[in-house]
């Protein structure tokens, strides 16, 4: 009866993810999964970005601090840019902010990945992976705050 | 290294053939006024005051690169300032917002500083210089050096084009770090520069291991609601931003309608989150700042200075922006030749900080 009631309210929880992926890698993984009819939590709300160096960590720290539970940043692998050199730099910025964030204890709110256009399996197992580990941390802090 | 040995009254011959020899078109010097020290910058060498009272004074006010951000004509202005003022002046060169070959950048021993207000409340027991004795003895007497100057690890005349240190009793040393302090030392006759060794690394190793201490001893902000209590009289006035030599943004982003939402945007806002705390975007602003400066930070302490409601935010910009800076194996303003982290990229790195 008890272990019910947990997980009626771990059901109960669904979590908030903003997502910012790249357009010629993880926006075209994230179609192909749907094309190939994977199936992966539709938690997520992906916001399609041209390249990974227009993550401004700005979005990150706005939608954080609007009560997004999550946050996932996705770019073509290192070395496969589609202008070269994008994902090098939103590398070093993403790791800036993630040493921020960490400070607050938002890091693990905050997570990034290398997927590919033709990853679209990956793509949905990651989906899965991260929002299990979001509904385990639970409602962000921030969530329903006067800020 | 060439250095020449001086008294600390020679230094106004120094200036003044400076501004004679038409090394710099200009100086920014501190300067007496009344009980305190600020700055002021001469273009006429009849107008260089005596420095020695107001040099070495643990004084700070405002950051001198503050003052000339976006120096970007060709007359030169030589910056005569504490470390931490010549840290951010390099830094600002390499942010493209001053032109390298017009500024000569001087920097003067700092035993740590006041706030000029403490200073000139206390100008007589304080005096011109103090060492780290004279520190603890008025912290005793509840008057203490700056957070900032506290928790500071590189408060020694070694960086920029000329270093002036501090000797024994009224000597002085002053070095030429690059070439081109070099070559302004020696347009100046009365100087004959010779080679000059000198180590200080155990005074390094000593003043950084008392300031790491200071450091980790500070209170620290390690989640989100202990950064809104911290937060909590923050009025958003943006002083900090104002003050701050490394903000630079000719249009910040929070004073545009994004960022400093008004009537309609405002209301708008408030309707999508139901309840929001105004002025808006508190901590938005703070932590977007603390990204933006992540770098760059030379732990002046001037935002703390200017917080109208006294939010200590040393220990917030700093101690954060340090670890952002140890990730990358910078020191902002150690070197105007080694490129901002931001604009360079290893192939393979980072990798174990992504997720």
């Amino acid at each position: 009866m008890g272990e019910e009631t947990t997980k009626k309210e771990e059901e109960e929880f669904e979590p908030k993810i903003v997502g910012f992926t790249c357009n010629w890698c993880t926006y075209a993984a994230a179609d192909l999964a749907g094309t190939s009819r994977k199936k992966y939590p539709p938690n997520s709300r992906i916001i399609r970005l041209m390249c990974s160096a227009r993550l401004d960590p700005m979005f990150v720290l706005k939608a954080l601090l609007n009560g997004a539970d999550g946050v996932f940043f996705s770019g073509c692998h290192p070395g496969e840019c589609h202008y070269i050199k994008g994902n090098y730099y939103a590398r070093r910025r993403i790791a800036a902010i993630r040493t921020i964030l960490k400070q607050l204890g938002l890091d693990n709110r905050f997570k990034s990945y290398w997927i590919s256009a033709s990853e679209g399996e990956k793509f949905a197992n990651t989906m899965k992976g991260l929002t299990e580990e979001i509904k385990e941390l639970g409602p962000s802090p921030l969530r329903g705050k006067v800020l | 290294m060439k250095g020449v040995e001086l008294k600390s009254g020679d230094l106004e011959g120094l200036f003044k053939g400076l501004l004679d020899k038409k090394v710099v078109d200009s100086l920014i010097l501190p300067h007496r006024v009344g009980n305190n020290v600020a700055h002021m910058m001469v273009t006429d060498k009849d107008k260089v005051e005596p420095p020695v009272p107001a040099i070495f004074a643990p004084s700070f006010s405002v950051n001198a690169a503050n003052v000339v951000k976006g120096w970007l004509i060709k007359e030169k202005i030589g910056i005569v300032a504490k470390p931490c003022e010549i840290r951010a002046a390099i830094e600002l060169i390499k942010l493209k917002q001053m032109d390298k070959e017009s500024v000569l950048l001087i920097s003067v021993d700092c035993p740590g500083a006041f706030t000029n207000q403490d200073y000139a409340d206390h100008a007589e027991e304080i005096g011109d210089w103090v060492d780290s004795a004279k520190i603890e003895e008025l912290k005793g007497k509840g008057i203490a050096i700056r957070e900032a100057c506290e928790i500071c690890d590189k408060r020694l005349a070694d960086v920029g084009d000329i270093g002036i240190v501090r000797r024994d009793g009224d000597n002085v040393v002053v070095v030429g770090i690059t070439d081109m302090g070099v070559e302004a030392l020696s347009a100046i006759e009365d100087i004959s520069l010779e080679d000059k060794d000198i180590d200080r690394s155990g005074e390094i190793e000593k003043i950084a291991s008392e300031a790491k201490k200071k450091k980790d001893a500070l209170p620290e902000i390690s989640s989100v609601e202990a950064l809104e209590e911290f937060l909590r009289d923050c009025i958003v006035c943006k002083n900090c931003r104002d003050m701050c030599p490394v903000c630079y943004c000719k249009e910040c982003f929070f004073d545009q309608p994004l960022g400093n939402p008004v009537g309609g945007d405002l209301l708008n806002i408030a309707e999508l989150r139901g309840a929001i705390a105004v002025p808006a975007n508190q901590l938005m602003y703070h932590l977007t700042r603390v990204y933006h400066v992540s770098t760059t930070c030379v732990g002046c302490g001037a935002c703390e200075d200017a917080c109208p409601k006294d939010i200590p935010l040393t220990r917030l910009y700093p101690v954060i922006t340090k670890k952002v800076q140890e990730i990358f194996e910078y020191v902002p303003g150690k070197d105007v030749e080694e490129p901002l982290p931001f604009t360079v990229y290893e192939e393979e790195e980072l990798e174990d900080k992504l997720r």
